[in-house]
């Protein structure tokens, strides 16, 4: 899965976000139900065939997508709704109304002479009968077709609630197995959907808390390769790894600016553990906070003008905002309990973060100001959020017995799911849109 | 590797020990001694005439105890013996912890212990230290490893 998917022009291509936001009535907790009839070819013969097939696995795909989310509730797609490649673009609006459909996707598959894909993707208001977004991709073999059936998820998801999409966004998180005093972990990167997971690091050293660069080409991660925890980068495309820094100061913490270009971490100087930031590509640090006590977990705001972090300089753990050259610093968390690893949601309006009370570890939000915080989660060894693209969701560590395993939280309410790994995971981290 | 000549009782019936070893010339009614050599030999004697290589911390603190500062005085006076020796301090975070301010937790008691024995006259240059986090579980500790 690399540079496969290349956006081609259909024409207009206008999302109609206004019609989107009708569609979506912002406050009503009821989904919104949209129908995904079997994805067409124009092709005939064995052609037709083949990529009907793949027509129809994109289609389950794109609802098992959709079915994920809390905003919408899609039919399940039936064979017999098959439709012409004409209609992809005429659909018949009446038939999906009487569905009690609200939303509609169509679309269909074309091979092309040189063996790729065309991959196109229509989003329509089934009672306005309006078309309220499309898109094309041309995808090569093998499994690529899968991301061009996220793409089309997230067109959807997109034109109907407004928000971005998580669809084709990856994670990374460390692969746990082995006993609790001898824990094998390796670094792992998945698919958001579970697909296409593989490990990056062999299992023979600890290796902490990954964190994807925003484009999703590289990791920072903390690794115990030099005897002791340091920042290291690995290159995904060719797994080359390095220290982030010279010299063997312990290092840790990791998180990658907005733009990619720097790293904002936390480094010990003698008992104290203080927040910097380097250019992602190494270099001399610049130290941005100085306070004794231990400065950790920092996470920089989505247009990279703050960051938001732990401090236990007023005796417990709590949440400080600062901006992001170090000046201004503020605590924001006053709930009376101690709050550790925040992570700063793309759409700004956010901070999740660990609470800790006697009573363990639960997933709150807060908003940056510090006002409006609230507990998602029960606990009792839930830690570790980090953000879906969309702003919607989080994903966390939950302990259990001697392992840990990732869970999926909505911010409606519902009970967290567990997400499917071959092994216990922990630290997960998920990355924003690859493209 | 002299040192490896500690648990050879041949050495001492020899009557070839020289003033360089520093182990006392002890009756030779012992059961016989396991026959460590080199860094494994040191860890054994480090081990028993410390006491123990670990010290213990309350809950979400750094803070060394009066019986956590016993065992570090008998650790430095150990390694003031022992100048060619060195050590890595391994401080651990708590389970209960989160991720990263286990490993700087972790980070913190090993430097209050490194700092605690250079206090007590044990050249910083024997001494480094690292932090596991809660990667091993266990009590809130650091531990006192010889590296060479």
């Amino acid at each position: 899965m690399t540079q496969l998917v290349v956006r081609i022009s259909l024409g207009i291509a206008g999302l109609l976000l206004s019609a989107a936001a009708s569609a979506a009535q912002p406050g009503t907790p009821a989904a919104t139900v949209i129908a995904i009839p079997p994805i067409t070819t124009p092709d005939t013969g064995v052609k037709g065939n083949e990529m009907l097939g793949l027509g129809w696995q994109a289609t389950q795909l794109i609802a098992a997508d959709l079915r994920q989310t809390s905003e919408m509730m899609p039919l399940p797609p039936n064979r017999k709704d098959y439709y012409s490649y004409p209609e992809v673009t005429a659909p018949t609006f009446s038939k999906w109304r009487a569905a009690g459909a609200k939303a509609l996707v169509t679309g269909f598959v074309q091979s092309r002479s040189d063996g790729r894909l065309t991959f196109g993707c229509y989003v329509y208001d089934v009672e306005k009968g309006r078309e309220l977004g499309r898109k094309g991709f041309i995808v090569g073999g093998g499994d690529d077709w899968r991301r061009a059936a996220h793409k089309c998820s997230g067109l959807a998801y997109t034109a109907i609630t407004g928000a971005p999409s998580m669809f084709d966004t990856r994670i990374t998180y460390v692969a746990e197995s082995g006993s609790p005093d001898a824990r094998v972990k390796r670094i792992a990167v998945m698919d958001s959907d579970g697909y296409n997971h593989s490990y990056l690091t062999a299992g023979d050293t600890i290796v902490l808390t990954p964190r994807m660069s925003p484009k999703g080409g590289r990791l920072a991660y903390v690794g115990f390769t030099g005897g002791k925890p340091e920042v290291r980068i690995v290159d995904l495309a060719s797994s080359q790894q390095r220290p982030l820094l010279d010299g063997d100061s312990i290092s840790f913490a990791p998180r990658y600016s907005p733009d990619g270009t720097r790293i904002v971490f936390s480094m010990m100087l003698g008992a104290n553990s203080d927040i910097y930031v380097a250019p992602a590509t190494g270099g001399i640090p610049q130290r941005l906070t100085t306070s004794p006590g231990i400065d950790t977990d920092p996470s920089f705001s989505p247009d990279g003008s703050k960051i938001v972090f732990e401090s236990d300089r007023g005796g417990s753990q709590q949440l400080y905002v600062m901006n992001s050259d170090g000046s201004n610093q503020r605590r924001i968390s006053f709930g009376g309990a101690w709050y550790a690893s925040p992570d700063w949601s793309p759409d700004g309006e956010w901070i999740a973060f660990t609470q800790r009370t006697t009573a363990g570890r639960r997933i709150g939000i807060i908003k940056p100001d510090g006002t409006d915080e609230k507990i998602l989660t029960s606990g009792p060894a839930d830690e570790g959020p980090s953000w879906a693209a969309s702003s919607r969701e989080l994903i966390f560590q939950r302990g259990a017995g001697n392992g840990s395993a990732l869970f999926r939280l909505s911010l409606d309410g519902s009970e967290p799911r567990q997400m499917s790994i071959p092994q216990g995971g922990s630290d997960p981290d998920w990355s924003g849109l690859m493209d | 590797m002299r040192k490896a000549l500690f648990f050879l009782p041949l050495a001492l019936l020899a009557g070839t020990a020289s003033a360089q070893f520093r182990v006392p010339l002890l009756a030779p009614r012992q059961p016989p001694a396991p026959v460590l050599t080199g860094i494994d030999a040191l860890r054994a004697d480090f081990q028993a005439k410390s006491g123990t290589d670990t010290v213990y911390f309350g809950a979400d603190n750094a803070q060394l105890g009066p019986p956590a500062r016993a065992v570090l005085h008998a650790q430095a006076l150990w390694l003031l013996q022992h100048p060619e020796v060195v050590v890595r301090i391994e401080g651990h975070g708590e389970v209960a912890d989160t991720r990263d301010h286990a490993l700087a937790m972790g980070a913190k008691r090993a430097e209050e212990v490194r700092t605690a024995l250079v206090l007590m006259g044990v050249p910083a240059a024997q001494l480094t230290t690292m932090s596991w986090g809660k990667e091993r579980p266990g009590a809130p500790r650091a531990v006192t490893v010889l590296v060479r």
